[in-house]
């Protein structure tokens, strides 16, 4: 079974052209070009491609590891979720736009 | 006052990718104008633009690249342009006193246009985050400013179709006041979305498809006229005193002069002769010179039924007798109506028509309308014209005419 980290250095190589020989677990983000508004843009779309609802608390993640992890938490919770029988919760938590637009985003200056 | 001097040119447009390709393809009469080929071009009543030869990932990053609309691409790349080819302007340059005015009329529309299609087609309530950044209209300027490090002011003008001559006009007078030392004046529009067009189509402005010839679709002065083409791209320029140019030994484009502004106070759509005809009268004015010196104009000429006969009849105002003696180019037949960013083409190309000597083609006017009774240069170009001054007229819709006024450099 292909491992998190494996999908989001695929997702990286496809949507950000990045070499593999860059896509290391301690790789900052920031010297992959993803500064912390890059990153509000990454977890966008990761949203969409492993299935998931970020939760409203802010998080920092500084290397492609932290990333892996992160997600990794995301999705054991959701499958603890569904194991608990609770597939239909799982499979549609709402995305509150707040979560997007406000908390889990580095807070930009307006 | 200081004398401005013109020490760069950066150009993304339908007609090429430098001052020197713009100008030959208007000098020849080649269109940048051709049936859109978009996914939604079956929807529209006139399916034409003159599009820009341009993939955003030769230019950027793809991390950079997922924060730029295709606007703000166009404006970098031009603007990046501009520098080069201005050597060392910017060398020993302190930050703060250089400066950046773009002007654009529709900002990042494409951006909003796909943000919205999320919401309201695809009934999404998740959109991208970061449609804010490259959707607002200041996101052209800022990212230049960044891109060269320049912290003088930086500002960007929406004044619909003057919005670039507004621009390069404030930046001749921040640098002939003394205010800023270098500026990075221009425009950039990439407003060739769904929604865009068919928005300008309902305001009954665009062009009907030319039957035999779809690059020959609109045709400014002409009898049988039926409105503009939209088009993308950018130009930009950097100006600078004359005797800092001429210190460091640049190459020198040509002279901005001056800048005439009057504001259309009547409606919000309709052009007035005495509107144009006062903005005419203020370059003239703010330049310094006398109405016998202007050897030629870039026309605003839309080739819409609205604008072209005021146009005319203002020009006659202006110069009287003279006015069919001087050539008038329309080349928004060639690269279409690029809205915010027009007029830095058009200054681009009156500048390359006094270097060249050439009086640059109104294309696809064979009979000219009977309130279009002036000298257009009718289809070809005219060599061997001598060019000391131009005027390039800009008028907009809102009312904010603006008229620049250059001098060929000597």
């Amino acid at each position: 079974m292909t491992s998190t980290f494996d999908r989001l250095c695929a997702i990286l190589a496809k949507d950000y052209k990045l070499e593999s020989s860059q896509l290391t677990l301690d790789a900052p983000l920031e010297s992959l070009g993803i500064d912390s508004l890059g990153v509000a843009d990454l977890l966008f779309n990761l949203e969409d491609e492993f299935g998931i609802v970020l939760p409203p608390e802010p998080v920092q993640l500084v290397t492609l590891g932290d990333v892996a992890g992160f997600l990794d938490g995301l999705l054991a919770a959701k499958l603890s979720l569904a194991q608990a029988g609770n597939e239909a919760a799982a499979a549609s938590l709402p995305v509150a736009p707040s979560s997007l637009s406000s908390s889990s985003l580095p807070t930009p200056q307006l | 006052m200081k004398r401005v001097a013109i020490t760069g040119i950066g150009v993304v447009s339908p007609l090429g990718h430098s001052a020197a390709e713009v100008f030959e393809a208007a000098r020849a009469g080649r269109s940048g104008i051709a049936r859109l080929d978009a996914p939604f071009a079956h929807r529209l009543a006139a399916p034409l633009a003159a599009t820009v030869q341009f993939d955003g990932a030769d230019h950027f990053d793809p991390p950079k690249l997922r924060m730029l609309d295709r606007v703000s691409q166009f404006a970098l790349v031009a603007a990046g342009r501009a520098v080069a080819d201005a050597g060392q302007a910017l060398a020993g340059v302190p930050p703060h006193r250089a400066g950046v005015f773009v002007g654009t009329g529709m900002g990042g529309s494409l951006s909003m246009d796909e943000g919205y299609q999320t919401l309201y087609g695809e009934q999404s309530d998740r959109i991208k985050p970061f449609m804010v950044l490259t959707g607002m209209h200041n996101a052209p300027a800022a990212w230049i400013g960044m891109a060269h490090g320049l912290s003088g002011p930086n500002l960007t003008y929406s004044t619909a179709c003057s919005s670039s001559a507004v621009a390069i006009g404030e930046a001749w007078l921040r640098v002939a006041r003394g205010d800023v030392d270098v500026a990075l004046a221009g425009g950039a529009e990439a407003p060739l979305s769904f929604g865009s067009l068919k928005a300008w189509e309902a305001l009954k402005t665009l062009a009907t498809p030319d039957e035999r010839d779809p690059s020959a679709s609109c045709k400014p002065f002409a009898k049988n006229r039926s409105g503009m083409v939209l088009g993308e791209g950018a130009a930009m320029l950097v100006l600078e005193s004359w005797e800092s140019a001429v210190q460091r030994g640049a190459a020198i484009h040509g002279e901005l002069l001056g800048c005439g502004l009057f504001t259309d106070t009547g409606h919000i759509t309709r052009p007035s002769v005495e509107g144009q005809a006062a903005a005419l009268q203020a370059a003239l004015a703010s330049a310094g010179i006398d109405a016998d010196e202007v050897d030629a104009i870039n026309a605003h000429g839309t080739g819409t039924p609205a604008n072209d006969g005021v146009e005319s009849a203002a020009i006659r105002a202006v110069f009287g007798a003279r006015a069919a003696r001087i050539p008038i180019s329309a080349t928004k037949a060639l690269h279409g109506h690029l809205l915010g960013a027009t007029s830095a083409l058009e200054c681009v190309l009156s500048l390359m028509a006094m270097k060249h000597s050439v009086a640059l083609p109104t294309m696809h006017l064979h009979e000219a309308d009977v309130q279009c009774d002036l000298d257009y240069v009718p289809n070809t170009a005219r060599e061997g014209v001598a060019l000391r001054t131009m005027l390039s007229s800009s008028f907009a819709f809102g009312g904010t005419n603006a008229v620049l006024a250059f001098r060929v450099a000597e």
